[in-house]
């Protein structure tokens, strides 16, 4: 049974804990992950054109826009896996891992981990079928990469969670 | 550009009257599309932190998204959708603008 938590410890830190072995190895791969977004399709998918049809748009959003998306892309890898250098076993719990990192990071989290599930996806061509597949094969590289999209958008769930308490009721 | 059009007024043409009141008036949608990766509860989130929606408004228009395969978040001036899109694509959505029909 998995018991993982994100939540805050003090004002200025976040701490996941309960990691079991298999995601600890699978937020270790993140920084290789990322590496991929270069990619064909994993590039299409990340810096989509914005428009269908309009073709100078278009252009100058790659030409402009791209480069600030990838920027914010690279520099949440960056922060992310200079925190996992942190990821440790529970002194607690020696079978569960943990890594603590400052607040301010939640948000680079949160894209490094998004960003990993869809570079994911666009490699193995993972779509609304494989996502509802509910068993896998430890042989089947397409059936690992769902079940790494699958277990790392619950820990991106519990980051929802986590900023949930930051609805913003007055704002509209 | 558009033809001349009559003005009613003997001797006064107006030239092109209608391109540019399309260009002035002519406002753009945000859409979001559906993927089958991002998470329901991840997508309603970054539509409260991009337009400030509430829960409720933010939920519904996630739903739109993942049951139609597209839902219309906003619709206003072009630099205002393209500052938006620029947001919702940096939080890896799947979003585009388009010039409204209404």
């Amino acid at each position: 049974m998995i018991d993982l938590r994100v939540q805050p410890i003090d004002e200025k830190r976040v701490r996941i804990s309960g990691i079991p072995p298999v995601l600890a190895a699978m937020l270790r791969e993140l920084p290789e992950t990322l590496e991929l977004r270069e990619l064909p399709d994993a590039h299409a998918r990340l810096f989509p054109n914005p428009t269908a049809d309009h073709d100078k748009i278009n252009d100058e959003w790659q030409q402009m826009v791209a480069p600030e998306l990838r920027h914010l892309f690279v520099s949440a890898g960056e922060t992310v896996t200079r925190d996992l250098t942190a990821l440790d076993s529970d002194q607690g719990r020696p079978e569960e891992y943990q890594v603590t990192f400052p607040v301010e990071h939640v948000n680079a989290w949160m894209s490094a981990i998004n960003q990993a599930r869809l570079i994911l996806a666009e490699i193995h061509k993972i779509g609304d079928k494989e996502m509802n597949r509910t068993a896998f094969d430890p042989q089947s590289p397409k059936h690992m990469a769902s079940l790494r999209i699958h277990l790392l958008g619950y820990l991106l769930h519990l980051f929802v969670e986590l900023d949930g308490g930051n609805e913003p009721e007055n704002r509209v | 550009m558009a033809p001349p059009t009559e003005t009613g007024q003997p001797g006064v043409l107006v030239i092109g009257e209608t391109d540019a009141k399309d260009e002035l008036s002519s406002a753009w949608n945000v859409i979001v599309h559906n993927d089958p990766v991002n998470l329901m509860s991840y997508v309603a989130m970054v539509f409260m932190r991009v337009f400030g929606y509430p829960r409720g408004k933010a939920e519904t228009l996630m739903l739109e998204v993942h049951q139609k395969g597209r839902s219309l978040v906003w619709t206003g001036e072009r630099e205002q959708a393209e500052h938006y899109v620029h947001q919702l694509q940096g939080y890896q959505l799947l979003a585009t603008m388009e010039k409204s029909r209404g």
